[in-house]
């Protein structure tokens, strides 16, 4: 578990009560601000199209992949390759949304691009031509059986996946990135050459690590730049009038489709800077695809929709985590920070069934 | 005179009728036929005519462990699909329910040294209790909340089987092979009848799908009742059923208690099926976890939500899934997989499961939102309009 293991070393080292809280406070607004950045890639993905995207953590997991091949393969610099895989993770977004849940290319699109891809793994071990031909034969063979079935049932009336549904897919997709990531890239733990190194600033006790502090300003500057979009340019309108009534802006000429892909896109590349920033340590692994099951009671306690919630949900349940690790005692067992923050959403639904920010759904009789 | 219509209803004691037609009492005895005889069928199966791989699949898809393993898994689906195909209620938490059935029933097996007529009721009750604990804290969220809220219920459920030692054996699990699968005299894993031995595989095939019938009744039974109506009439709408005096509050927690009961039972089946029980987390594979829990959902919503026998045959393809890939790699070389660990490949055996899995849940929800049970009730009217099908 790279990124949250960054307690680690902090147990070990005693100090006075005070120093101990204070720490513990900035432990938790640096780890909030890493939570923050993941619920954001949530957000903007259920204002727009009403899903919780399971497949977020899948993002997360690519784009700190895809930096680190940036940086070893190609040859980037750091800094760079943040912005390379941000660009690449926001194109798999919206691939992903228009091929797989929007439904536009479904019957295409969907069963090709797998088996290609598939294709040309198989091809990039084996060194055959043959397994690539003989993923494209089936792949064209899947895709006429598809286009056939689609006919025969009515053509495109697919789009009537309700939520959940689409919600499941998305875990579906979790499940099959997770594993298509070390089958790319390895099993192995990969190292993004530690840029930040472990110098930190020592006011009084405190240890205030230059890493963390980078962490929540890219935190911040991200969540600005997201609250700049939404508010001032149109597709952040378009995005907000979505939410707000979908048929009326529809009916209103907005596109939603658009929307939607843009939605994906930002989510797509706010996950691959929180997975680059989550990765940043001294090395990482596929594991750390946890912090976007973490990151849901942050979610909760902001509400769904609102990215102010995310800032706040973050930074609340961040540090929340950070005194359950400091002050817990022994016999809840190592990792009960992990659990407290679920027993600290479950309370805080008790008392706010929308969390602290969200819109309560009007029902009326 | 026009021929009797067996689909034309007259009256309500009709339209409740389990298998008011012949092709549902037919299907009733193929059920029945299968039940009995699919334990005789022979070790290894060779169909000449079928190639090899077709063979293998056959082979593992039919393992009597297996298809016990899958029986488990239909029993807790059929409880799922009580809360969420009939009442609404989206829970991703319910593999923390077969987990407190199976620690129940291997802990009271190996310490007290209870047999299945004490450990079933047992789990049943516990179930019941939990669910309905765990049901209030539902009733105010909805929709996507609610999803979220039930994952905390696995985080939390699998941080008290990790550390309550004593019962759980912690986070390295628990052995549960002591626990003997007996009703009263008639021990499931050394089986004899009429003078005849049976081995454990097929005892427990008998046994694990016999409470598989019994629980897709008590849910049928449930569902066509008053109670099931008012279930439906709160996932439909649960205001509008407030209005009409159906209380949507005791429904909903009564859902969750019964669907959790269920579930407990076949965790008390899983223990002395699996003898080992290990507790889970939310990215680990294995266990009562959240993997379990995305599994139970797949399962009714590829078999269909709201259909007793979509859970059932969810179950059984989800269920054989992983063993008959194994078997397959195993036996044959596909490319790219790395079949026994030795070849270099680019996913291994499990990697392709989780992948095949993730693909099925994928597939099937683009292609029918409304799952393999869809399926079938379009091929009945393909057949019943027939020729004037388009």
């Amino acid at each position: 578990m790279s990124g949250l293991s960054l307690f680690a070393y902090q147990a070990g080292s005693s100090a006075s009560g005070s120093d101990r809280f204070l720490q513990a406070l900035f432990d938790g607004t640096s780890l909030g601000a890493r939570y923050a950045l993941v619920v954001l890639g949530f957000v903007i993905i259920y204002r727009a199209t009403g899903i919780i995207n399971f497949a977020q953590g899948g993002f997360v997991l690519i784009g700190a992949y895809l930096t680190y091949n940036a940086m070893e393969t190609w040859g980037v610099p750091f800094y760079p390759a943040i912005v390379v895989s941000m660009a690449l993770t926001a194109l798999l977004g919206v691939l992903m949304q228009r091929s797989i849940l929007q439904l536009v290319f479904r019957e295409s699109a969907g069963a090709v691009a797998w088996l290609l891809a598939w294709a040309i793994a198989s091809y990039h071990e084996q060194g055959s031509w043959a397994s690539f031909l003989i993923g494209l034969v089936v792949g064209a063979i899947v895709f006429v059986l598809v286009r056939k079935v689609e006919l025969r049932s009515g053509g495109g009336k697919l789009n009537e996946l309700p939520i959940f549904g689409a919600v499941m897919v998305t875990i579906g997709l979790l499940f099959v990135i997770e594993e298509i990531v070390p089958a790319v890239w390895g099993v192995n733990d990969l190292t993004l050459k530690d840029p930040w190194g472990i110098g930190a600033f020592r006011p009084g006790g405190l240890t205030i690590g230059h890493d963390k502090l980078w962490g929540i300003g890219f935190a911040a500057a991200a969540l600005l730049l997201f609250v700049l979009v939404d508010r001032y340019t149109k597709v952040g309108i378009a995005m907000r009038a979505i939410h707000f009534d979908q048929e009326a802006a529809v009916a209103q000429g907005i596109p939603t489709g658009l929307a939607y892909a843009v939605a994906w896109g930002l989510a797509g590349a706010v996950a691959a800077l929180a997975g680059t920033i989550e990765a940043s340590g001294p090395n990482f692994s596929g594991a750390l695809v946890v912090i976007a099951f973490l990151a849901f009671p942050a979610m909760i306690l902001g509400g769904f929709d609102s990215p102010l919630g995310a800032v706040i949900g973050g930074i609340v349940i961040g540090i929340a985590q950070s005194m359950f690790l400091t002050y817990q005692p022994d016999w809840l067992g190592p990792g009960f920070d992990r659990v407290g923050i679920f027993i600290v959403m479950i309370v805080v639904l008790m008392v706010r069934p929308y969390g602290l920010f969200g819109t309560p759904e009007v029902r009326r009789v | 005179m026009a021929r009797t219509n067996h689909r034309m209803v007259t009256d309500y004691k009709d339209d409740l009728r389990l298998f008011g037609t012949p092709w549902k009492r037919f299907g009733l005895v193929v059920m029945i036929a299968a039940f009995v005889l699919i334990p005789f069928k022979p070790d290894t199966i060779e169909f000449l005519f079928l190639p090899e791989t077709a063979n293998v699949t056959l082979d593992a898809f039919l393992d009597l462990h297996i298809l016990a393993l899958a029986g488990v898994f239909a029993i807790g689906a059929i409880g799922l699909n009580l809360l969420t195909g009939y009442t609404g209620q989206i829970s991703l938490g319910h593999g923390v329910f077969v987990g407190a059935g199976a620690y129940l029933s291997a802990y009271l097996g190996t310490e007290y040294d209870l047999a299945l007529q004490v450990l079933l009721p047992a789990a049943a009750i516990l179930g019941f209790v939990i669910g309905g604990l765990v049901g209030p804290f539902a009733l105010r969220l909805r929709g996507s909340y609610l999803v979220v809220v039930t994952l905390g219920l696995v985080v939390v459920g699998t941080w008290i089987f990790k550390e309550w030692r004593s019962v759980t054996g912690g986070h390295n699990g628990r052995s549960a092979g002591d626990v003997e699968p007996a009703i009263g005299p008639i021990n499931f894993e050394e089986l004899s009848l009429f003078g005849r031995e049976f081995t454990s595989g097929q005892g427990m095939f008998w046994l694990i799908w016999a409470v598989v019938g019994l629980s897709a009744l008590l849910v049928k039974n449930i569902v066509r009742s008053r109670t099931g109506r008012a279930l439906q009439a709160v996932r439909d709408r649960d205001l509008a059923a407030e209005v009409i005096g159906v209380d949507p509050s005791r429904y909903k927690t009564l859902a969750f208690a019964i669907s959790s009961s269920l579930a407990a039972v076949a965790g008390a089946l899983y223990a002395p099926l699996q003898d080992f029980l290990t507790p889970g987390g939310l990215t680990e594979a294995g266990g009562f976890g959240l993997l379990m829990s995305i599994q139970f959902v797949a399962i009714i919503i590829l078999g269909g939500l709201g259909t007793i026998y979509g859970s059932v045959v969810g179950a059984v393809l989800i269920g054989t899934l992983p063993e008959v890939v194994n078997a397959v790699t195993r036996r044959t070389d596909l490319p790219g997989i790395a079949g026994d660990g030795f070849s270099s490949g680019l996913l291994t055996v499990d990697q392709l499961n989780q992948v095949l899995f993730g693909l099925a849940i994928a597939v099937v929800l683009l292609i029918e939102p409304r799952g393999l049970a869809a399926v079938w009730e379009k091929f009945k009217l393909y057949l019943r309009t027939w020729p004037f099908t388009r």
